[in-house]
């Protein structure tokens, strides 16, 4: 698996811009370094990716989409450091 | 003595057909929320006073979304149209070179106000009495002004002075 295109991680980037702006939530790094962290990111899940398939269960492993697995991890990752729990 | 021309409200505001800021309402104020890394723009149509002078300044008042630290840069133009000027407003427009800020360093807690100024050297030769309109664009992208805060830069207000 490939890392995104470099338009890709700008538009990710833009994006989370616009997300924290919409939630008026303070950031005290500047946009380089946030642009740093996305590549970061990025490169880590390309890295882990197998990993993390791995990690699932059989059934989930072999019977979910990559796009299946990818909404659950971003659900539990949610849950976990977004929504607080 | 310097004398207030005009208080350009994101309400009276004008937008081209794309990259336009978005008019949002901050605590029920209302500003125009300047993307971080699209340069969009706005502008505001006005007549020139009577008794404007030379180099005017345009100053705007400003807030972060978000950001804390970082920089910001804001440009500005002036078209500025005289009676029986050979200007098709129909299809063309005439702003004069670029005005640029410095790169300013954003207040550093979100929400408090940074007052922004820029000198208006370019001022497409404005007299008593011109049809004018006002461009204004965050450079985000940092073409020409170091642009480094995350986030929305709102724009609350701007002012026009002029040193009469």
């Amino acid at each position: 698996m490939a890392v995104l295109s470099d338009n890709a991680r700008a538009e990710v980037w833009a994006d989370a811009m616009r997300q924290l702006s919409n939630d008026r939530e303070t950031v005290s790094i500047i946009k380089t370094d946030l642009r740093a962290a996305i590549n970061a990111i990025d490169d880590w899940i390309v890295a882990n990716a197998t990993a993390f398939n791995n990690t699932l269960p059989t059934a989930a492993k072999n019977g979910l989409t990559t796009s299946q697995k990818a909404r659950l991890f971003a659900l539990v990752e949610t849950r976990r450091y977004v929504d607080g729990s | 003595m310097t004398t207030t021309r005009f208080s350009f409200s994101p309400l009276a505001a004008e937008f081209p057909s794309t990259n336009f800021p978005q008019l949002l309402l901050s605590n029920r104020r209302p500003v125009l929320a300047f993307d971080a890394s699209t340069d969009e723009t706005a502008y505001w149509t006005f007549v020139a006073p009577q008794a404007i002078t030379g180099t005017t300044t345009l100053v705007l008042t400003t807030a972060m979304a978000s950001a804390t630290s970082g920089t910001v840069g804001v440009q500005a133009q002036i078209e500025a149209i005289t009676d029986a000027d050979a200007t098709d407003t129909d299809a063309t427009t005439s702003f004069d070179t670029v005005n640029n800020s410095a790169s300013t360093t954003v207040a550093g807690t979100a929400g408090y106000i940074k007052q922004i100024s820029i000198t208006m050297t370019n001022q497409d030769s404005i007299t008593a009495g011109d049809y004018c309109r006002l461009s204004i664009n965050r450079d985000a992208d940092g073409s020409a002004i170091t642009d480094s805060a995350t986030g929305d830069m709102y724009l609350l207000l701007a002012e026009l002075r002029d040193a009469a």
